[in-house]
């Protein structure tokens, strides 16, 4: 699939800084949980999702970042099995405490790292 | 395929000048096992340390717990591709080293997990804190990036357990179990009323400290594939991840993986242990479509009656686990899925981020978001300054006396996805 096929989604600082040049990135200094809302009101408008919304083990609101991508392409239709992973992934966050307030700054650049290198393990699927 | 699996039982564990195993008992030269591990110059230090069952001692933050082995008749050595060359293992003679484990523990990232409590409350939760442990806590060079301090300290760790397996090679073992597959042909033939069964293993491969190394290769980077199961007993999977540390597998768990242990116990009585398939849980959607494809694809090719289905992780390998089963049993293939929880602190909550009417035999390890308190205890192996801030524990982590209240997430091994552990429920 070709670079210019999908887009990034992400509240990563990090993410935004490696791949701003070269990729299409939308970033929004907001939550997790609302980053994923907002890649639901994408697939809401015809978006499919490329990259699991619930990647890592760093639980949401753990961690404060999430990346992931979608088509640039829309269908005519919401697409059934985003839509699903989405919804399913919003409610998992309910499960969890609100702790990515806690940590020092180095921490956080940590959690960055971590999300890149979830991102990048999709990237290099999809710029196969 | 055939393997000899010697057990030899070590009774303990003590330093000394040189390095031997004496009458049940494991004596370590630090020196040795400290050049072993600084082999590489990324790592700057280790420090050695013992932690022995119902000690007052706490290991924390633990990456993985490996098992020391020794190949000493056929091809190969333990951990192909990565310590030994490459090379099929799984056929001749391999000694391992029982009641005992290599821990390794680093800081690699500012957020730590995986707690291994020898006493009290959390010992009863890890089934790591039965063996006799000997544990390395390594440090990194100043400069060098988290993957590549992670990188440092799971090699060193498989050095050192190959180093101490290296021990027992002239040894006689206390015990011996023969461990034997058949040819596709030969099974049918010998086994022509025994249901054909296999094992599904998912691995995790997402990223740093997510990762799953097969004979070397990165999990991220394999198609589903086909094991003989013995081949795990001498390393061919090997551990790269740690995040949540209650449900991910470390070295030690593949090695002993109970559901290759407990099918191959079945063997020839009430089934055929056809083979183990190995298939991934990567982050991009189509990795996983075309992984569970292809796992289903080859139980179809293999004829099977019955698999059984392990996860590692939860979330997004929900995803994998519930189309692996879909796909499997849409070709008439009865499958029982491994998994764990994450019902919420009360249990109330829907368990996995994925389900569906196929998954109608399910076996839990038990609910990560379970809490438990951990009371203080005299001694820490590794830094208790991250416990605070780990996956599943809270603001309120640390009280005032010292204890610890935090969810079953943090424990190294509590709710395991391959059965390892005892929780789970009915």
């Amino acid at each position: 699939m070709a670079q210019n096929n999908f887009e990034i989604i992400t509240n990563n600082p990090l993410v935004l800084g490696k791949l701003r040049e070269t990729h299409y990135v939308i970033y929004h200094d907001i939550s997790y949980e609302e980053i994923l809302k907002e890649v639901r009101d994408r697939i809401h408008e015809g978006h499919r999702l490329l990259s699991h919304p619930l990647s890592g083990s760093v639980k949401p609101k753990e961690t404060p970042y999430k990346s992931i991508i979608i088509t640039t392409g829309k269908g005519m239709e919401p697409d059934i099995e985003s839509l699903e992973l989405i919804e399913n992934a919003i409610e998992a966050c309910g499960k969890f405490a609100f702790k990515a307030d806690l940590y020092g700054a180095g921490v956080y650049k940590d959690f960055q790292l971590i999300d890149w290198t979830l991102l990048k393990s999709a990237l290099e699927s999809a710029e196969i | 395929m055939k393997l000899e699996m010697g057990y030899i039982h070590i009774k303990d564990i003590r330093f000394s000048e040189e390095s031997r195993i004496q009458d049940g008992i494991l004596y370590v030269s630090e020196k040795a096992v400290r050049e072993t591990a600084l082999e590489d110059e990324k790592l700057k230090s280790v420090s050695f340390d013992i932690a022995r069952p119902g000690a007052s001692v706490r290991i924390t933050p633990v990456k993985d717990v490996i098992e020391p082995r020794v190949k000493v008749e056929g091809r190969g050595g333990i951990f192909p591709g990565i310590i030994s060359k490459t090379d099929t293992v799984g056929e001749g003679k391999t000694y391992a080293l029982k009641g005992m484990a290599v821990v390794t523990a680093g800081k690699i990232v500012g957020f730590q997990e995986g707690v291994i409590d020898m006493t009290g409350p959390g010992a009863e939760y890890t089934p790591f804190s039965k063996t006799l442990n000997l544990v390395m806590v390594c440090g990194a060079q100043e400069g060098i990036e988290p993957h590549e301090y992670e990188k440092a300290v799971r090699l060193a760790g498989f050095r050192v357990a190959v180093y101490i397996g290296e021990l027992a090679r002239t040894l006689t073992p206390d015990e011996t179990t023969v461990y034997e597959t058949c040819g596709l042909k030969e099974g049918i033939e010998k086994y022509p009323e025994l249901p054909r069964v296999a094992y599904v293993q998912m691995l995790q491969s997402q990223g740093l400290l997510h990762d799953t190394y097969v004979y070397g290769v990165d999990a991220k980077r394999i198609v589903p594939t086909i094991l003989s199961p013995t081949e795990i007993m001498d390393g061919a999977i090997v551990s790269g991840n740690c995040v949540s540390a209650c449900d991910k597998n470390p070295t030690y768990v593949h090695l002993n993986n109970p559901v290759v242990h407990d099918l191959f116990e079945q063997h020839g009585k009430t089934l055929n242990f056809v083979c183990q398939i190995i298939t991934n849980e990567n982050v991009y959607l189509a990795d996983k479509q075309r992984s569970s494809d292809w796992t289903a694809k080859l139980c179809r090719m293999l004829d099977l009656d019955g698999v059984i289905v392990s996860q590692e992780g939860f979330g997004n390998p929900d995803t994998d686990l519930i189309m692996n089963c879909k796909k499997i049993e849409a070709e008439g293939i009865k499958t029982v899925i491994i998994t764990d929880e994450y019902a919420g602190r009360d249990g109330k909550s829907q368990s996995l981020a994925d389900a569906d009417t196929a998954a109608d035999a399910v076996i839990t390890g038990g609910n990560a978001n379970q809490v438990v308190i951990l009371p203080k205890l005299d001694k820490v192996i590794g830094t208790l300054d991250y416990i605070t801030k780990i996956a599943g524990a809270s603001e309120q982590t640390l009280h005032e006396d010292g204890s610890l209240e935090v969810e079953l997430q943090v424990i190294t091994g509590a709710t395991n996805e391959t059965g390892f552990n005892k929780l789970s429920a009915r």
